[in-house]
């Protein structure tokens, strides 16, 4: 008798994997939290040599003194000037090559999806020098649209493939009666297509988010101006101007993850709860 | 009905076809939306990536043109023991991260793949750590890892372990930067949950009656299925283990240190062409990286193969 999926606790035979599944998420957990609960020491007081879970006197303090010390105000603009170029780029560019190849004959298909791949699999580390010699050629060295660029093609092939797997499982027939209507193949994958696809959009926009937010190496290369940097840069300003003072350090850190955690807990639900729960580990 | 049908889609048809008499193919429509990608990809990736490698027979510092030169960097490569190291530490690091990352990817799946209340929740915190920002993320392990003060070494402590000095020391180094990456193992946490799900109830519940334990029904049935997503990503980590330890070396190990034990390849690579304007001797270390992913690449599928968990055995 094969066993519905169960949404609700079965006590207590489901006791023991939430136990492990709690034990889980606090292991994962634990590191964020130390970076918050070191933040919140009050400016001055030594460090403890006992495990301290909460710090005896908390203060917000170091939080505006990470700002103004790294000066976080301009970086932040930065960030967010590449986040909103490159986010939006990202999507609209790997969703019309996700949907062209969903739509193309199965040959075609099968050789994209191969490049795609083969371009996945390929170092960025590879790229480094001669992505700085084009920058330099077409004059984006030490441009914030040097951070951008990597949006023109989608970011990442593997956004495209995610947009490709989606479009795939829709019948060839959703699109038909708008084709007899004449739309071109533009007006099908905006009027039709992308409003099937959110749930992608929002998982790629998320993903492609943290990429951009996060990225510390492109800026290490292809910038040199200190007003162009953006976030993670400044927070290695930080780390050099105060090598050792943790507290401080850690707001920092927290304050450059918030955004990141913010886009997550509202994209996560679209790419995190779709996976449907069946068989040998659903029983 | 027929007629209905028959009159309600004929003007269309007609119209249609006047419409697209003007305009493109559908077809040739659907390459040119494929355009932004794939011109993209040639010059951010493909064309970079192939214009690069001849660069490694030059002395090229970015600002003269190159010169060539042969095999000198090749020459100089042989002889140079922090190149040589690098290859070490990068090849220790691929073999500790990887399995562990996969293992760490596939438990948590298999554990947090069933709906129950709050699933969401706990697939959330198992993902968080992935999307932290990578330097926010070595600096916060720097301070875990802190030998007087951190809670690692504190918690290690009050189990009566005598904590190592982390960064300090050369092995230390090199586990920490392990032990900070097994807990960004978001994508292939969200990979095997996809691959799980995708596995169709009846061949479980064919082994089940068969009269196979769970751990059989995982080892025959479940694990040959999800063989050919283990691989890819066991094949992506590999690349992407050559470009993630990066930043942790930068900040961890203070660009590289204790005694060059955390400068990966890339780092090495980084410090070359950037910090000494060697572009020609980092494109030969490039190759260098090149080959030893494949090395590792093809080892990896050989022993998949033997444990029949390759593509042909899935099918």
């Amino acid at each position: 008798m094969p066993n519905r999926p169960g949404r609700h606790l079965r006590w207590p035979r489901d006791g023991g994997r939430v136990l492990v599944a709690c034990a889980a998420a606090a292991l994962f957990l634990a590191p964020i939290a130390f970076m918050l609960m070191t933040s919140l020491r009050q400016i001055g007081v030594p460090l403890s040599r006992q495990l301290e879970l909460f710090p005896q006197s908390s203060s917000w303090g170091n939080y505006p003194a990470a700002f103004d010390l790294a000066g976080m105000g301009q970086s932040a603009l930065n960030s967010a000037f590449v986040v909103v170029l490159a986010v939006p780029l990202t999507i609209v560019v790997a969703s019309l090559a996700g949907f062209a190849m969903s739509q193309l004959p199965q040959r075609a298909r099968l050789a994209l999806t191969f490049i795609s791949f083969a371009v996945l699999m390929t170092p960025v580390t590879a790229v480094w020098l001669p992505r700085f010699v084009l920058f330099k050629e077409v004059g984006l060295l030490d441009s914030r649209l040097a951070l951008v660029a990597p949006a023109l093609g989608g970011t990442s092939p593997f956004f495209v493939l995610l947009f490709l797997w989606t479009f795939l499982r829709v019948p060839s027939d959703v699109y038909e009666s708008a084709r007899l209507d004449g739309a071109g193949a533009l007006r099908v994958w905006a009027g039709i297509a992308m409003p099937l696809a959110r749930p992608t959009s929002v998982a790629v926009g998320m993903l492609a988010f943290v990429a951009y937010w996060g990225n510390f190496i492109d800026p290490l290369l292809y910038l040199r101006s200190r007003e162009k940097m953006t976030l993670p840069y400044a927070l290695q300003v930080l780390f050099q101007l105060e090598a050792t003072n943790w507290p401080l350090l850690m707001a920092g850190a927290v304050l450059i993850t918030v955004p990141v955690l913010l886009v997550f807990v509202v994209a996560q639900r679209s790419f995190l709860q779709r996976f449907r729960e069946q068989g040998w580990l659903g029983r | 009905m027929a007629d209905e049908i028959e009159i309600e889609t004929a003007p269309h048809r007609a119209a249609g076809a006047i419409a697209t008499h003007r305009r493109l193919p559908y077809r040739w429509q659907l390459w040119l939306l494929l355009l932004p990608y794939l011109a993209g990809l040639s010059m951010l990736v493909v064309i970079p990536a192939l214009v690069g490698l001849p660069l490694a027979f030059t002395d090229f510092n970015a600002l003269q043109s190159p010169a060539f030169t042969g095999l000198d960097n090749l020459a100089e490569m042989s002889g140079d023991s922090i190149f040589w190291k690098s290859v070490f530490n990068s090849g220790v690091y691929i073999a500790l991260a990887v399995p562990l990352r996969l293992l760490g990817a596939l438990a948590m799946a298999l554990l947090l793949l069933r709906a129950m209340r709050g699933i969401g929740a706990f697939r959330g915190a198992v993902y968080l750590p992935t999307v932290v920002p990578d330097v926010a993320w070595a600096l916060l392990w720097l301070w875990l890892l802190n030998p007087a003060f951190g809670p690692v070494n504190q918690l290690l402590g009050m189990l009566g372990i005598p904590g190592p000095a982390w960064m300090v020391e050369e092995w230390g180094a090199r586990y920490a930067v392990v032990l900070m990456m097994l807990w960004q193992i978001g994508e292939g946490f969200v990979v095997c949950l996809a691959g799980l799900g995708d596995i169709p109830r009846e061949v479980l519940e064919q082994s089940a009656s068969d009269g196979a334990n769970r751990w059989q029904t995982f080892r025959g049935v479940v694990l040959p299925l999800l063989a050919p997503i283990l691989l890819i990503l066991l094949f992506r980590d590999t690349i992407y283990s050559l470009q993630a330890n990066f930043v942790p070396a930068l900040i961890l190990g203070n660009g590289g240190g204790p005694n060059y034990a955390t400068t990966f390849m890339p780092m090495y690579i980084f410090t070359s062409a950037f910090e000494y304007l060697r572009f020609g001797y980092a494109a030969a270390m490039t190759w260098a990286m090149y080959a030893l992913t494949a090395l590792v690449l093809v080892a990896q599928y050989g022993v998949a193969r033997r444990w029949r968990l390759g593509f042909r055995d899935a099918e």
